[in-house]
């Protein structure tokens, strides 16, 4: 039997409607499948060890060059910096910095930037970066290397991470004596953590255009030089120059990678020079565990998938990768685990140093961008890795059970409507067609737009000027138009009636939008398509309209739609968040504080989406909230059909 | 026309100047699903400086708009520019409106020739013979579907030239039904000169005109080929050289641009080897134009709003620069047959194929474009899988054609000894 040229005149399936019995057996199948696929990827059949496929990196191929007085140097600068601070609790050195760029011989500029900060009456913040350009001796700059340093304050709540300015500099100090770049170095300390960054990135690449001031809230500004287009980019947050460990960092804006091997480069010199490093390292990780434990091998995928997930980038790398610019951020911890082992402290930065230069040679070798390698990919370990083809599949699994419901229950909607209508067919003309064909459509497209509409809002309404000056701070504001909209959307059910057979079809207009949102989502920001999809999946595939249903399982349904309406997600999610990171509170503390903390989270995420273009914030209220609105309004289906027997008649 | 039908174009029309009043043209202006280099607004804008410039656009490899129509349009951009996306609303409406009228046509001749062919119908059939209610729902459906498919209007608001060769078709479909056998030639000629693909559906028209006589087809074929001579001819009188031939025509044949679009073509000729340019481009072209124009021909030579229906699609589907406004249109012309939906087993299916490869489109080509890091392979695959639900989608219309036909005559169940009968492909 062909599937295109069945020549059977019916075109009931038999098989459909067998499987149609079996609807939700088959999707949970399904469902199964997908989560089974991805516990197994940990599994070391499943995932593959790393390569290097740029041949043009060829890392180690040269000595390293750097000495012992670039570390003396280095200290040197660090003892400088720390007199420094001292006079600028609050403030970056900038006057220190300029002068040491210049002392060692760089194009040396500053750019300045103004954040025009929406809420609260609109205040503005003022920033600097100060970056040294390396012309490269053999080539008219094209191309360009960066190298980042953040830099923090005294006062700043993160760790303290003075050490890599000190280090950075020691480094550009070093690299102009050699004669062999061929690309442009750009050293670039930035403040303000990730803003710095994102406004020199934005004024790098947009800075000649005009600024469309009306609408931005970073005021970006023009830098003063450039250097060609950034091949890659290398970020150092160094605590101290006796280091433990180094945490190589990888996920950038909206869950971005950069190329596999950039990371694999990273890897591959930092075990040259006998650093400790990997992916998420912590003190106690082993660098290589020959026998790859499977618990920790999964451990591993889910916690980059939940760093992922968020889209929120967790170092300055990230912001790079919104500009196809593959960076990533070393993040070297400091030794406090067996301080009676104490390195020489004279040399103690060499072996950083060491990496930092090649690193940078084998960038300087790239003759184009990275391209040869992943750019998805999932970290198992740190030298193994799940690519796109193999971890694809579980989420498509889990789209496909939407999908199939989706077409189960169209092929079955004859029989559906047949038991439902009490009085025989009149017409024998109606077939199975006309009965499709005289769907509500019209009142279920009017429905869908109208759910739509009160998620697009979220993304409007928090930012409208006439909101904007209420005398209300930021947190609140956005939660109350938030709790707003999803009250509204809890409450649109109750008050619209829908026509008879518009609930069958919204069933069906909500399962497909679903499985095609999971998809593209997934496409975009895998690990936030999989957790929406495992949590949420099971969920949509209960959902029944059939007003034969279980009672108690249909209000069991309502309350698993309640649970997963997206801003009790981000509640219980904050929830567990701080149960683990404050245990010693009361419960009803504990319930205030994540109340207060989910309320910053999504203030968070939307500033985040108006300054640094994540999505996340978007996605939840354009795309989440709307499918939880159908989703809601179809498990309270029953309700609703008991409701209106009369409007039913009269159509009949 | 009724009133409903007013009401509908009003509210199409509504909608169209909606969406051109938001930032939606430009996006969708950029967009390469519906904006090829055969029928983008940029290119045509190309043109007309070009034009004005006193160049002659077709030196250039920018410019793929007819002379005549690039004069025309021309002259209303630089004078009226404001108003442009009235008229090619207006034009869209108009599309919407012959394939109305069409369809009450192609309905009141259905019905007619259901009359004196009833006495052979099997017993059980009336769900697939065409009822006078059709008379009112099918044009209904042919106008919602061309007013109200995205893809339509989107591809309205972007100002491609897609909706000029939409009017074409559908007043060459409108004309062919209405048996003005000069004009419909003409307006075949037109839209062959400027897009070639269309020279498959003389097909139809030698069905409907000549199928009793071979010297009358011939006649048809030399009117055709007069008028196509006189087109071009007027098209050299307007630039007053033949560059243009190259630079439409010829630009279509060779495929010169490898710009990524939703359709074969363009992977394949960035991925071979160029000694086999030749080769693949001759059997590419075949396949888009005459590989399936016997046998289409033969099997539905009853039928010739049917095979313009097919090849239509066929060809949206295998041309060298598709864009979703040919899908569009030939979407529109499906409720033409709604009496062989029935039998038609991959509606859904379809619908899904295209809902999700149309949505992974956009982000994929985010994925490549912006973002760096996806590749062409992926883009490709979405496409693909895009092609193959419009085949799967054309090929069961044919098959539930064939099945209607079948079952108009034998009755929908047939029994053998009590049972119902399966039915075999041989």
């Amino acid at each position: 039997m062909g599937l295109l040229s069945d020549p059977s005149l019916s075109t009931h399936n038999k098989l459909v409607d067998n499987l149609a019995k079996h609807m939700r057996k088959v999707c949970y199948a399904f469902y199964t499948a997908g989560v089974i696929w991805f516990m197994c990827l940990a599994l070391p059949e499943f995932n593959h060890g790393t390569y290097l496929s740029e041949n043009a990196l060829s890392p180690g191929l040269v000595y390293p060059e750097i000495r012992i007085d670039a570390n003396r140097l280095a200290v040197q600068l660090l003892e400088e910096l720390q007199r420094e601070r001292k006079d600028h609790q609050s403030t970056t050195p900038h006057a220190w910095i300029l002068a040491k760029f210049k002392e060692f011989g760089l194009e040396t500029h500053t750019h300045n930037y103004t954040l025009r900060y929406p809420f609260g009456g609109g205040k503005e913040f003022h920033g600097k970066n100060v970056y040294g350009i390396l012309r490269a001796p053999r080539i008219g700059s094209t191309e360009g290397i960066v190298f980042s340093a953040p830099y923090r304050a005294p006062s700043s709540v993160h760790v303290d991470i003075t050490s890599s300015v000190p280090l950075l500099l020691a480094f550009a100090d070093f690299a102009r004596r050699k004669n062999y770049w061929a690309k442009d170095l750009i050293f670039l300390v930035t403040e303000q953590e990730q803003l710095g960054m994102q406004a020199w990135l934005e004024a790098y690449h947009e800075g000649d255009r005009d600024p469309d001031s009306t609408n931005s809230y970073l005021l970006a500004g023009n830098l003063p030089a450039r250097a060609g287009s950034l091949q890659a980019a290398l970020n150092i947050e160094v605590q101290d120059f006796e280091i433990d460990y180094i945490d190589v960092k990888i996920e950038g804006l909206n869950g971005k990678l950069p190329n596999l091997d950039m990371f694999n480069l990273v890897q591959r010199i930092m075990a040259r020079e006998g650093v400790t490093s990997g992916y998420k390292q912590t003190p106690r990780k082993k660098r290589r565990s020959s026998l790859s434990n499977y618990e920790q091998n999964l451990r591993q995928i889910l916690a980059m998938l939940s760093t992922q997930s968020s889209g929120v980038p967790n170092g300055n790398h990230g912001l790079f990768h919104r500009y196809r610019i593959d960076a990533l951020t070393i993040s070297a911890a400091k030794r406090v685990t067996n301080s009676n082992v104490k390195a020489n402290p004279s040399s103690a930065a060499v072996p950083l140093l060491k990496a930092i230069e090649g690193i940078a040679r084998s960038l300087n070798n790239l003759l184009e961008r990275f391209h040869q390698s992943f750019f998805f990919y999932v970290i198992v370990h740190n030298d193994r890795y799940i690519s796109i083809g193999d971890y694809m599949p579980a989420l498509v699994a889990l789209a496909a059970c939407s999908v199939i419901k989706a077409y189960l229950t169209w092929s079955t909607l004859e029989a559906t409507q047949k038991s439902d209508d009490a009085n025989p067919k009149t017409e024998t003309a109606s077939g199975l067609e006309s009965i499709k064909l005289s769907l509500p459509y019209g009142s279920v497209l009017i429905y869908l737009a109208a759910a739509l509409f009160i998620g697009y809002m979220g993304n409007v309404l928090p930012l409208h000027q006439y909101i904007l000056e209420l005398p209300v701070s930021a947190a609140p504001l956005t939660a109350s138009i938030l709790i707003a909209l999803n009250v509204l959307g809890f409450g649109l059910p109750f008050v619209v009636v829908l026509p008879p057979g518009a609930l069958e079809l919204l069933h069906i207009s909500l399962l497909l939008i679903y499985g095609c949102a999971l998809i593209v989502i997934g496409l975009l920001n895998f690990s936030l398509g999989f957790f929406v999809a495992v949590l949420t999946t099971p969920m949509v595939i209960a959902l029944n309209t059939k007003s034969s249903a279980n009672s108690t399982l249909r209000s069991l349904t309502r309350v698993w739609t309640l649970l997963l309406n997206p801003l009790v997600v981000i509640y219980i999610i904050v929830l567990i968040m701080s149960f683990y990171q404050f245990p010693e509170l009361t419960l009803q503390q504990l319930l205030l504080r994540a109340a207060t903390a989910a309320m910053d989270a999504s203030t968070f995420a939307l500033i985040d989406s108006v300054i640094y273009g994540n999505w996340l914030y978007f996605a939840i209220c354009t795309v989440f909230l709307p499918l939880w609105i159908i989703c809601w309004t179809l498990a309270l289906a029953k309700r609703r059909d008991s409701a209106i027997p009369q409007a039913k008649l009269k159509i009949n | 026309m009724d009133g409903k039908c007013y009401k509908l174009l009003l509210i199409g029309g509504a909608v169209r100047l909606y969406f051109s009043s938001t930032s939606l043209p430009s996006l969708i202006g950029h967009r390469v699903e519906f904006a090829t280099p055969l029928n983008s607004f940029k290119r045509i804008q190309e043109g007309v400086f070009l034009l004005q410039q006193g160049v002659d656009p077709y030196r250039g490899d920018l410019v793929h708009e007819t002379p005549l129509l690039l004069k025309a349009i021309s002259s209303i951009l630089i004078h009226y520019a404001e108003w442009l996306p009235f008229l090619y609303i207006l034009l869209d409406l108009c599309t919407a409106a012959l394939l109305y009228s069409m369809s009450r046509t192609f309905v009141a001749q259905k019905l007619q020739q259901q009359r004196q062919e009833r006495k052979d119908y099997a017993k059980d059939t009336e769900e697939l013979q065409y009822s006078a209610n059709d008379k009112y729902i099918i044009p209904e459906l042919v106008l919602v579907a061309y007013l109200f498919n995205p893809l339509t209007i989107l591809s309205c608001v972007a100002l491609t030239s897609t909706v000029l060769s939409n009017l074409l078709l559908a007043m060459f479909l409108y004309t062919m039904i209405r048996r003005q056998l000069f004009i419909s030639v003409a307006l075949l000629a037109f839209e062959t000169v400027r897009s070639l693909y269309p020279v498959v559906l003389i097909a139809p028209l030698l069905l409907l005109f000549a199928r009793r006589s071979v010297s009358l087809g011939i006649g048809i074929c030399l009117l055709f080929a007069t008028c196509c001579l006189a087109v071009a001819g007027a098209n050299y009188f307007v630039m007053n050289s033949w560059n243009f031939l190259d630079g439409t025509l010829g630009f279509i044949f060779y495929f010169r641009d490898l710009q990524p679009n939703i359709g074969l073509f363009w992977y394949f000729f960035t991925e071979m080897f160029e000694h086999f340019r030749t080769m693949f481009l001759i059997t590419f072209q075949l396949n888009a134009t005459v590989l399936y124009l016997v046998p289409l021909s033969i099997k539905l030579r009853k039928e010739p709003l049917l095979l313009a229906t097919v090849l239509v699609s066929l060809t949206a589907v295998f041309r060298a620069y598709p864009s979703l406004g040919d899908v569009g249109f030939y979407l529109a012309l499906l409720p033409l047959w709604r009496r062989c939906w029935k039998f038609m087993a991959h509606g859904f299916v379809v619908f899904t194929f295209f809902l999700i490869t149309l949505s992974m489109m956009g982000a994929l080509w985010h994925l490549w474009i912006y973002a760096g890091s996806a590749n062409a392979n992926f883009y490709f695959g979405a496409t693909l899988a895009f092609c193959t639900g419009q085949i799967f989608l054309i090929t069961d219309l044919l098959f539930a054609h064939v099945k209607r036909e079948f079952c108009l005559y034998n009755g929908q169940k047939i029994m053998i000894d009590g049972e119902e009968a399966r039915i075999l492909l041989e």
